[in-house]
């Protein structure tokens, strides 16, 4: 596109980030935008700051932080049993040649067709068998169920990368198998792996089928279902609302902003390339 | 020296890769394959949610019954009209945005940022958003639709033969940054002495479009292309928020029906079947773009 004349390119450049970032700058205007005023025949375009408090009053009226919390608890779970359960799977696919490799690879790439909403009902069974029905333990099993597929996938992308010849030093040193994944390759691919935690974390964060289903009691809602109760509902401000869904989404976008680099990097290098 | 080498084979006992392939082997297992054969031979029964216990076994019929019904088949057509929009516009949208965070300029790196922010939207909170946004009276859309001269006070959401539009741009407004930073990725792959030989052979944009970079990223794009497909037919937060399937069956996909059935019918045999349906579909698609690629393979990249 350099062929464009640069005052094109730049307007191109410009209508795209006025494009992907509206809704969320809506959001923000919304949730400071008192109700009196949301009903007028012009929308209001600039926020009103002096209206910010209705941030407090969320967190007040509505159980918001017991929300976040669960979404945290949820999402972090998720993450850290994504990355333990596809760790050693995702050397065994890089560097291995075994029986059945194949059928495994294809299973797991199976996974993605699978919708959450036709799980439900089989999960449900399962959990309630085990106990852990309307627990976030089984919110976090679930999910990683979705995520553990991504990021072996991601893992094994990575470990391709690694030279084997350094591991080979360390095998002459006496080192297990083992603890060479864990010693020489993990730290190799440590900016992969963050992409992969990201993805994960982001999955658990914002899934919502689950979340609807495998759980019932008002305590242990994350902050998806939370939210989604307000869908067509008429008693709550809709600037209420939005300010609830800011809080919602805000932390996700600095979560992102922060490893953002190393998720485009590991995507890279992990399995879109083929 | 790969450890599975005939030369490494002493080093690495035969089991290593079978005790490192355990934790997922049981995860795919119990989360995965346990509940997908439950599932399909619930399809075979009459199974109420209410009574999740209690299956009666009634071979093909809520096959058959599907495939009489009407609605059904019509949920097969929105799901295909969805799912080819999405792959459609969200590679389209994603690859321009690439191709124009690819050239230089100042402020790049942080364009390329902002432009991805979409993607990590809660799908709940994007619902939310649209649904405000799309309001009949108070809606912003509807404000900007009068303003460009076009009759107002309608709710997109609520018009059938616009809830389906409505959704699409709300679906590919959230995955279109993917598919750019993926693309852009493998714009990075493109040999930067082939573009610049070829301007100077006097090939215009389009042509070094066609003849370098598009052969170049094309493997990606069709995997790409593959995910989107995927996630799209798997679809359901978004829409289900949205217009719940509504207004009368407008954007009823197939994982909407599915949940219908199953959660508010309570028919989980019926949802089922619509499951392994969408399954079916899933793979058959999969399948299709396992040869196209490998034609494309050979003849193009």
């Amino acid at each position: 596109m350099t062929a464009l004349p640069t005052p094109l390119r730049i307007s191109a450049v410009v209508l795209l980030l006025a494009l992907a970032g509206f809704p969320f700058y809506w959001m923000f205007v919304t949730s400071l935008t008192p109700s009196s005023d949301l009903f007028a025949s012009t929308p209001n375009f600039l926020p009103k700051w002096g209206e910010a408090g209705v941030y407090r009053e969320a967190f007040e009226k509505i159980p918001v932080a017991t929300w976040l919390l669960n979404s945290l608890i949820v999402a972090g779970g998720t993450t850290f049993l994504s990355l333990a359960i596809a760790l050693f799977p995702a050397y065994a696919l890089s560097r291995f040649k075994f029986t059945g490799k194949g059928v495994i690879g294809l299973s797991l790439f199976a996974t993605q067709m699978l919708p959450e909403a036709m799980l439900v009902v089989p999960l449900y069974a399962l959990f309630g068998q085990l106990k852990i029905l309307n627990t976030l333990t089984a919110l976090i099993l679930a999910n990683t169920a979705f995520t553990v597929p991504v990021v072996v996938w991601i893992l094994k992308g990575a470990i391709d990368g690694v030279p084997e010849e350094i591991e080979e030093a360390a095998r002459i040193d006496g080192c297990s198998q083992a603890g060479l994944v864990w010693c020489i390759v993990l730290p190799l691919i440590a900016p992969t792996l963050a992409a992969a935690a990201v993805i994960a974390f982001f999955h658990g964060w914002n899934e919502y089928v689950f979340a609807q289903t495998l759980v019932s009691s008002e305590s242990l809602r994350t902050a998806s279902v939370g939210l989604a109760g307000f869908v067509g509902e008429l008693s709550t401000p809709i600037h209420t609302v939005m300010s609830i869904a800011m809080i919602y989404t805000v932390p996700a976008i600095i979560f992102y902003l922060f490893v953002q680099k190393y998720v485009v990097s590991g995507m890279t290098a992990g399995g879109v390339k083929g | 020296m790969s450890a599975g080498d005939p030369q490494g084979k002493s080093l690495v006992p035969r089991w290593t890769p079978y005790a490192f392939m355990a934790p997922v082997f049981f995860y795919l297992l119990f989360l995965d394959f346990i509940p997908l054969l439950n599932e399909l031979y619930l399809s075979f029964t009459s199974t109420s949610l209410l009574t999740p216990a209690n299956h009666i076994w009634v071979g093909l019929d809520n096959y058959r019954e599907l495939f009489r019904n009407a609605d059904f088949l019509h949920s097969i057509w929105i799901t295909a009209i969805y799912t080819i929009a999405c792959v459609v516009f969200a590679i389209g949208i994603g690859l321009i945005a690439a191709l124009l965070l690819d050239a230089p300029f100042r402020g790049r790196a942080v364009a390329r940022v902002l432009v991805t922010l979409p993607w990590a939207a809660p799908p709940v909170a994007v619902a939310l958003i649209f649904t405000w946004i799309y309001n009949a009276q108070y809606g912003v859309f509807n404000y900007v639709q009068k303003l460009m001269g076009f009759d107002a006070f309608e709710n997109w959401l609520d018009t059938p033969n616009r809830a389906l539009i409505a959704i699409l741009i709300a679906t590919i407004w959230q995955i279109f940054p993917f598919s750019s930073v993926v693309i852009l990725a493998a714009l990075q792959g493109v040999p930067r002495e082939l573009r610049e030989s070829a301007a100077i052979d006097g090939a215009g944009p389009w042509a070094i479009f066609k003849a370098v970079v598009w052969p170049t990223i094309l493997p990606t794009v069709m995997i790409l292309a593959l995910f989107v497909t995927i996630w799209s037919l798997r679809r359901f937060d978004l829409i289900w928020l949205l217009t719940q399937g509504g207004p009368i069956g407008a954007t009823n996909t197939l994982v909407i029906d599915l949940y219908r059935r199953a959660f508010v019918y309570r028919d989980l045999g019926a949802g089922a079947s619509v499951g392994m349906i969408g399954l079916s579909i899933a793979l058959a698609v999969t399948m299709v773009h396992y040869r196209l690629s490998r034609r494309f393979g050979a003849a193009g990249a």
